[in-house]
């Protein structure tokens, strides 16, 4: 079965690119064409334009050609400097987003838009913040943790709050190296100071601050994107949905939702079951409004929702092609500019919602928080009356879609988890049976496999590959973002797919009713990954760097990816990169990043754009750490 | 040492004491002397239900160590695993063919060895009526004899059927167990490998009742796992041996449920310390649900005492 069963994910898409040769509509692969050979600098890290006297661009080879920019800067201090601005970039990502959700929850009231929808989640937040929480109202509860979260960002003194969620053995590993984030902005400030013209020269100086400030997105920004997000639209629990653009309805008003931030996407989903939208929709000759996710703001919405994913990344154009799309909404993030001039080819309305991300010739209707629901209906309206614009005979909607089952928050996991748990020996609600089976050995590790698409690769192929080697070989995979869609369109999400995995994996996928490949969500939500890991560490009473765990972005192309990666190495994770990053310009930088940086956090990077030989590198190192380990 | 590795030590063991017996054996009695359990028409019952092959003089029996060897592939994962584990089941019943081909009489009472046909024709209806709603299996040696007595008269007054091996045998006997088929207590030996009689039962169930046919191994063990609601419990100290024996239970569906600490498998493989809790967590392991009416009577009351008999002087 196992062909069949996964490559129809692709099918489709070639038809859709003929279609826009047709209809005279430019793609990505357009433009990747016309970018010709990409510069050797650039690809190398090795160009740097951070002053006036620049820009500069320094030879790859040592000994070699240019060796210093005019400054005196060397290929190691700019590879490490470009690549600390992109942790910056990536952290500033991450943390604006969790800023908009924090706000959110400040705000929320009882007859408000924005309520407290998980009380236990806001009350067990608020105990480990010391937050008072007897005999008072839960906003006012909500609005305090709220403004503790607001200060995580910009507090003058300590470090952030949620580092103590770790296991105490990695809490060490950060106080031994320094690198504790203080404040998540004042991180991201350090680091543009530092990378200035004639300031940090030194590159193991630079990766050091880049892994201080990336450990202030996953364990500041992101998480606090997580958990405010759960507690503000409630913790996902596992539901059905289906992925691909077969999910778009001729019948219907298609709406695009793509984006990042849910504070946007959960309106809009509200907005669109309102009787008053419905009946529009009705009137203007549809049969409803069908609402379908692309990118984080999709898996957000499929989470809590299961609202349908139209695609990934790569399929935002596709999406359009489409001639089936009345509106694509968007906020922030991974969002083509592109989008603009290509729905212009059709009747799609491109609406911009953000006064962070507006777009030259996109419809900018800007949403307001304040006023939430009735700005979410203007925009729902705006979509439902383009309905009447649509050109039939430009409409083809690939005919591509598989079932698949999300919303595994590290919340639904344990409790899935307590099916196994035999009452007469354990307690309900702890991650004891996960970390059991991997120490019995009945699954050889776990494998968190998130990030983008990037025309680099094949799109979703790297994904798709390493995920089928990785069950096979009995390893857990737990995906977010980009890769999670990926494995959702190839239904890998299904409970049926345990047939693809190895004995123990289909064992533990029959016993805890789950399916082989976990979706725990957006890129943000990576924060959920970093919660269990640690979780199973302290159950063992180990550290995640002698875990048999690791990470892998596939297919990575943001910034927000190389702060993720980052991150995730600094969490004592070990982690494999598909595509490979502008740093190769410095043998230095390439010997931190995939050597010594394991002496400073267990962990260190791997590069592989092979993903068979990825796989198998990351099964030999999973054996490595079982075996360091006894298991 | 890692669970898996374990497991592989104990096959590895298993296969050279089963290939060394044989050796003496053959050397003693030739090639073709007769190998044969008493009262069965299934031959070797595990090695039929395997490879469809009926086994009848020692000389086959080398065919058979070779199937054992193949089984024990020592690659770190769930299936090798259990495959070293029917590979020592297999083992097993090498050792104990060899047993009966050697001496007409290997066991004697109290202990059974060889369970024939006829008892488990006889097993057949009350297994799938629910009236004994599970097959235990006690192994080892627990601390005192007291806590053996416990443990069983609890199985047996629940209406299970109990199989001992080793030495709480001898416990349960101190222990005033009243023991045979009618009081569903059956000792079957005091070596581990004459663990090897009730996984015939089993298999020969699956046989018998559910028709499977010989060879197709992964049918077998689909019957065993959704149709005999049998567990294990292994008491004291676990060699590499016994532990590769429950990686067999495990394989054909039976839970593990033991005194000792061992990595925990969810389900399959649980440490329960306290004695007192052995039977419910055994119950439950397995998905054994008992619907009792308790009597309030100052005597066990069970079928599984319907066929006591009152000696003169009880």
């Amino acid at each position: 079965m196992s062909d069949q069963f996964i490559s129809i994910y692709q099918s489709g898409e070639e038809q859709l690119l003929e279609k826009a040769v047709k209809d005279g509509a430019e793609t990505m692969w357009d433009r990747k064409a016309a970018q010709k050979t990409p510069c050797g600098f650039g690809e190398k890290g090795v160009c740097c334009r951070i002053c006036a006297m620049g820009p500069c661009r320094v030879s790859p080879v040592a000994g070699k050609g240019a060796q210093k920019g005019i400054c005196g800067a060397t290929a190691d201090v700019i590879v490490a400097r470009n690549y600390a601005r992109m942790v910056a970039a990536g952290t500033a990502a991450h943390s604006d987003h969790a800023r908009d959700i924090a706000h959110i929850l400040h705000m929320a009231s009882r007859d408000g838009n924005y309520k407290v929808r998980d009380e236990k989640k806001l009350m067990s937040l608020a105990k480990e913040w010391g937050v008072n929480t007897e005999n008072r109202d839960i906003y006012e509860i909500a609005h305090e943790v709220a403004e503790i979260a607001l200060n995580e960002f910009g507090k003058p003194f300590g470090t952030l709050k949620f580092l103590e969620r770790a296991p105490e053995l990695r809490q060490k590993v950060w106080e031994d190296l320094q690198i504790k984030p203080r404040a998540i902005d004042r991180e991201i400030a350090t680091i543009l100071h530092s990378t200035h013209v004639g300031c940090t020269g030194d590159a193991e100086s630079l990766v050091h601050m880049s892994m201080r400030t990336s450990l202030a997105d996953g364990w500041g920004g992101s998480m606090i994107g997580t958990e405010f997000s759960d507690i503000i639209f409630g913790t996902p629990v596992p539901r059905e949905t289906e992925a691909n653009l077969g999910v778009l309805d001729e019948k219907q008003v298609n709406i695009i939702l793509h984006g990042h931030e849910p504070s946007l996407s959960e309106m809009i989903v509200m907005a669109s079951l309102d009787p008053e939208m419905q009946k529009l929709a009705k009137e203007v000759g549809a049969e409803g409004i069908n609402l379908a996710g692309m990118c984080c703001t999709g898996n957000e919405v499929t989470m809590r929702h299961g609202v349908k994913i139209a695609g990934n990344f790569y399929q935002q154009e596709m999406a359009i092609l489409t001639g089936a799309v009345e509106a694509i909404i968007v906020d922030v993030q991974c969002i083509f500019p592109a989008l603009a001039k290509l729905s212009d080819c059709y009747h799609t309305k491109f609406i911009t919602t953000s006064p962070k991300a507006k777009i030259t010739g996109a419809t900018h209707i800007e949403f307001h928080e304040d006023n939430a629901m009735e700005s979410a209906k203007n925009i729902v309206k705006e979509a439902i009356e383009n309905f009447k614009n649509r050109k039939n005979e430009k409409v083809f909607i690939p005919e591509i879609k598989s079932n698949a089952v999300v919303g595994y928050s590290v919340e639904a996991v344990i409790k899935q988890l307590d099916k196994v748990v035999n009452p007469h020996i354990d307690p309900m609600g702890t991650v004891k049976p996960l970390a059991d089976v991997i120490k019995a050995g009945v699954l050889r590790g776990a494998v968190g496999i998130v990030g983008c698409n990037n025309p680099k690769s094949k799109h979703d192929y790297s994904h798709i590959e390493i995920m089928k080697k990785l069950i096979a070989n009995d390893v857990i995979v737990v995906t977010t973002g980009c890769a999670a869609q990926a494995a959702a369109k190839a239904g890998l999400l299904t409970k049926d797919a345990r047939k693809l995995a190895g004995q123990g994996l289909a064992t533990v996928c029959e016993l805890v009713d789950i399916p082989p490949v976990l979706h725990m969500g957006s890129c943000v939500d990576i924060s959920r990954i970093l919660t269990i890991v640690g979780e199973v560490a302290k159950h063992l009473g180990i550290d995640n760097s002698d875990l048999p765990v690791a990470g892998i972005a596939p297919e990575w192309m943001s910034e927000k990816a190389v702060a993720i990666a980052t991150y995730v190495i600094s969490s004592g994770i070990d982690t494999f990169l598909g595509i490979t990053p502008p740093v190769t310009g410095s043998d230095e930088v390439v010997d931190i990043l995939t050597n010594r940086v394991e002496n400073m956090t267990g962990a260190k990077f791997f590069i592989e754009e092979d993903p068979h030989a990825l796989a198998d590198k990351v099964l030999g190192r999973i054996e490595e750490k079982r075996q360091k380990l006894g298991i | 040492m890692n669970l898996f590795q374990t497991i592989f030590t104990g096959s590895n063991q298993a296969v050279s004491a089963a290939e060394g017996l044989l050796k003496q054996a053959i050397e003693q009695k030739g090639r073709d002397h007769k190998v044969a359990f008493p009262d069965t028409a299934y031959a070797l019952p595990v090695i039929y239900a395997a490879t469809g092959i009926k086994i009848t003089t020692l000389g086959e029996l080398e065919g058979a160590i070779g199937i054992v060897k193949s089984l024990i592939v020592e690659e770190l994962q769930l299936t090798q695993a259990l495959n070293a584990g029917l590979a020592t089941a297999v083992a097993a019943e090498i050792i104990e063919a060899i047993k009966y081909a050697m001496n007409e009489t290997p066991y004697e009472a109290p202990c059974a060895g060889h369970i024939t046909d006829p008892i488990i024709r006889s097993l057949g209806v009350p297994l799938v009526t629910g009236d004994i709603p599970g097959v235990a299996v006690v192994l080892g040696e627990c601390p005192d004899s007291a806590t053996a007595a416990k443990v069983i008269k609890d199985y047996q007054s629940k209406g299970l059927l109990t199989f001992l091996v080793g030495k709480v045998i001898d416990q349960a006997i101190e222990g005033n167990v009243k023991m045979g088929l009618e009081l569903r207590v059956i000792p079957l030996g005091y070596d581990v490998t004459s663990v090897i009689h009730v996984v015939s039962v089993a298999i020969r169930a699956s046989l018998i009742f559910g028709a499977v046919e010989p060879g197709k191994l992964d049918k077998h063990m689909e019957y065993t796992k959704n149709r005999v609601p049998a567990f294990v419990n292994a008491f004291g100290p676990l060699s590499e041996l016994v532990v590769s024996a429950g990686a067999g239970a495990i394989a054909l569906g039976f839970p593990v449920i033991t005194d000792q600490v061992v990595p925990e498998v969810p389900t399959l493989l649980l440490t329960q310390k306290d004695y007192d809790k052995v039977v419910a967590t055994s119950l439950e392991a397995r998905g054994i649900k008992i619907k009792i009416t308790e009597l309030p009577i100052p005597v066990a009351f069970a079928a599984a005492f319907e066929g006591e008999r009152i000696r003169k002087d009880d």
